[in-house]
C-alpha cells in the first residue's frame, strides 16, 4: 500500500571520503594537541606531524565538498549564513575555522623554537574543539534529515567522533612508522592512546546499534552487512584491538592500516545505506 | 507579512484527469519525463525535478471485491515548518510573504541537504541545472493576483486557492458533511496549525488514513534531534580527550622538559 517515498541526497564516494578524512583530520590534529600539551619533548613528532596531517586533509576536504556540488561554482554561497541550527551551515564556518587552526599550529611547531610553545599550545587547545567539531558534524548532519536509519540514529555524532579519534591516531601511528620513528617514546603513546579510543569506539558503536533497535537493519542484515560486520567490526575494530592487548609482534604500520581501513568502511556503509 | 495563502486539495473530488499535473508542466516550462511502467496508472512514481504535481492512484479493493482507487493529487506541502527551509545552507530556500516555500534558482549550488530533510520526499536535484527544485506554488502568478495553474484548470474545484484561514473553515465544514455522508474515515491533513509542521500551507483532505496515501502519519521536523546529538557528541568528546591525555601523561618524575 501506502509507503513513505523520500529522497536520497545522493551523496556517495566524494562524501563519504570527505567524512573520513574529515575524521581523520580532527582525530590527528586533537592527538596532536595532547601530545603538545601533555607530553613531553620526545613527542615533538607526533604533535609536528598532527597539525601538518591535519591543515593538508582540512584543504582536500574542501576540494572534496566543492567537487560534490551540484553547481561548484557557488560555493561561496555556503558563506553567506551563519544558521546555527543547520549542521551544514555551521559545518561549512568551522572547516574555515578549523583551517586556520591547523595552519598557525603547524606553522608554530616549525618556526619560532620554544619561545612560541605556551601559545602554540594554548591556541591548539582551543582549536582542538574546532577539530572535534570537524569529525562529529558530519555524523549530526545525517541525523537531521527525514532518512531512515539516518533519522533514528542519536550517537551519529558521537561515533564518527570516536572513529575520528582513532583513525587520527592510527594515521599518525603509520606516518611515525614510516617516517622511522617507530620506536620512539612518541609512537608508543600514541599507540596507547589508540588502544583506548579504539575501546571507546566499540563501546559507543554498541551503544549506537542498541538506541537505533530495529532501525539498524540496513547496516547490520542488509546487503551492507559483510562490510559493516567483517570490514568494521572486525578487521578494523577488534582484530587491531586484540593484536595490540595480546602484544602480537606484527609490523607496527598493520594495525594502524586496519583501523584506517575499519573508519573508511564505517563512513562507507552509512552513506550508502541511504545511497 | 501578507495573509497567508494556502492550496486545499479535497481528494473526494479528484476525478484522477491530470490535468493539474499537466497545467503544472506547461506553466512552468517542466518538460515530459520518460513514463516508468509500474504497474499503475500514476505517472510520475515520485517528485522529481520535473514533476511538482503529482496524481496519486492508490488501488484500493472494495469488500465485495471491486478494484477502486483513492486518488490524491499531491504537491509540495509548504510547510509552516518547513524542514528544507532549514536545512538550506546558503539561504536559497526562502518563504514569501504569502507563507509560501521557494528554492531561489540564482542561489542554489546544489549540495541537496534539502533534498534529504524533506519529510515528504518533495524536493528534488535537476541533474542538468545542478540545483534542486520544487513546487513554487505558480510564485509568478500569486504575485500578480491570480492562483496556481493546478488550482486555476483542476475540473472538480478538487484544488482549491484562497487565503488559508477560509480555506481551512471550508476544509472543515466538508469533513463534517462527508462523515454524516458516511464516508468514516474522510480526515484532514495539515489543516491545523497547531499540529504537525505548524501547518501546511498546500493542506488535505483524505478518505483513509495519510499511511494508506504513502504520507507519513505524524510528519516531524528532521532537524528536532539537533540538540540532543549534539549534546551526545560533546560528551563523546569529553569521554575521548580524558582517555589521550592519560595515554599522553609522560609517566616518570619530572619528566625532561622541566
Amino acid at each position: 500500500m501506502g509507503v513513505t517515498m523520500l529522497k536520497s541526497p545522493d551523496w556517495h564516494l566524494l562524501i563519504v571520503w570527505y567524512f573520513f578524512l574529515g575524521g581523520i583530520a580532527g582525530g590527528a590534529y586533537f592527538t596532536a594537541a595532547i601530545a603538545d600539551n601533555f607530553g613531553s619533548s620526545r613527542d615533538k613528532s607526533v604533535f609536528r606531524i598532527g597539525y601538518v596531517l591535519a591543515l593538508l586533509l582540512t584543504g582536500l576536504c574542501g576540494i572534496l565538498l566543492i567537487l560534490d556540488l551540484g553547481t561548484p561554482s557557488r560555493f561561496m554561497n555556503m558563506m553567506m549564513n551563519f544558521k546555527f541550527w543547520d549542521p551544514m551551515s555551521i559545518g561549512a564556518w568551522m572547516l574555515g575555522v578549523f583551517g586556520f587552526f591547523a595552519f598557525v599550529s603547524s606553522a608554530l611547531s616549525f618556526v619560532g623554537g620554544e619561545r612560541v610553545a605556551p601559545l602554540r599550545r594554548r591556541l591548539s587547545l582551543i582549536g582542538t574543539v574546532s577539530g572535534f567539531f570537524i569529525a562529529a558534524y558530519t555524523g549530526v548532519l545525517l541525523s537531521a534529515t527525514a532518512l531512515p536509519l539516518w533519522n533514528d540514529a542519536r550517537l551519529m555524532g558521537a561515533l564518527f567522533l570516536a572513529s575520528g579519534a582513532s583513525t587520527g591516531m592510527a594515521a599518525i601511528s603509520l606516518l611515525l612508522y614510516l617516517s622511522g620513528e617507530s620506536a620512539g617514546d612518541g609512537f608508543k603513546k600514541v599507540k596507547r592512546a589508540d588502544r583506548y579510543a579504539i575501546m571507546f569506539e566499540i563501546l559507543v558503536l554498541a551503544a549506537f546499534l542498541v538506541l537505533l533497535g530495529g532501525a539498524a537493519g540496513p547496516l547490520v542484515s542488509g546487503h551492507l552487512a559483510p562490510l559493516f560486520w567483517g570490514g568494521l567490526v572486525v578487521v578494523g575494530l577488534v582484530v587491531p584491538l586484540l593484536v595490540d592487548l595480546a602484544g602480537f609482534k606484527l609490523p607496527g604500520a598493520v594495525p594502524a592500516a586496519l583501523v584506517l581501513v575499519g573508519g573508511f568502511i564505517l563512513r562507507y556503509v552509512i552513506v550508502m545505506a541511504n545511497a | 507579512m501578507a495573509r497567508t495563502l494556502a492550496m486545499f486539495t479535497d481528494t473526494s473530488l479528484c476525478i484522477g484527469c491530470r490535468a493539474c499535473q499537466v497545467a503544472c508542466k506547461q506553466w512552468n516550462e517542466l518538460p515530459s519525463e520518460q513514463p516508468e511502467w509500474t504497474g499503475s496508472y500514476q505517472n510520475h512514481s515520485t517528485f522529481t525535478d520535473k514533476t511538482y504535481r503529482l496524481v496519486r492512484f492508490i488501488e484500493k479493493p472494495q469488500a465485495n471485491g471491486e478494484l477502486s482507487w483513492l486518488l490524491m493529487s499531491d504537491v509540495c506541502k509548504h510547510c509552516a515548518q518547513a524542514g528544507c527551509l532549514d536545512a538550506c545552507p546558503t539561504g536559497a530556500i526562502y518563504r514569501t510573504e504569502f507563507g509560501t516555500v521557494n528554492i531561489n534558482q540564482d542561489v542554489c549550488n546544489g549540495c541537496r541537504y534539502c533534498v534529504s530533510s524533506c519529510p515528504f520526499g518533495v524536493v528534488s536535484f535537476n541533474h542538468d541545472t545542478g540545483r534542486a527544485n520544487k513546487c513554487t506554488f505558480c510564485n509568478d502568478r500569486i504575485h500578480n493576483g491570480l492562483g496556481p495553474a493546478c488550482a486555476k484548470t483542476c475540473p472538480t474545484e478538487s484544488i482549491q486557492f484562497g487565503f488559508r484561514d477560509e480555506l481551512v473553515a471550508k476544509a472543515d465544514k466538508r469533513v463534517a458533511s462527508l462523515k454524516e455522508m458516511g464516508y468514516k474515515q474522510a480526515q484532514l491533513y495539515g489543516a491545523d496549525s497547531k499540529g504537525p509542521l505548524g501547518g501546511l500551507n498546500a493542506f488535505f483532505l483524505l478518505l483513509d488514513s495519510p499511511s494508506t496515501y504513502g504520507l507519513p502519519e505524524k510528519p516531524l521536523l528532521p532537524q528536532r534531534n539537533v540538540l540532543v546529538d549534539s549534546l551526545l557528541s560533546v560528551g563523546s568528546a569529553l569521554l575521548v580527550g580524558v582517555g589521550a591525555v592519560i595515554a599522553f601523561r609522560d609517566r616518570g618524575h619530572g619528566g625532561d622538559d622541566a
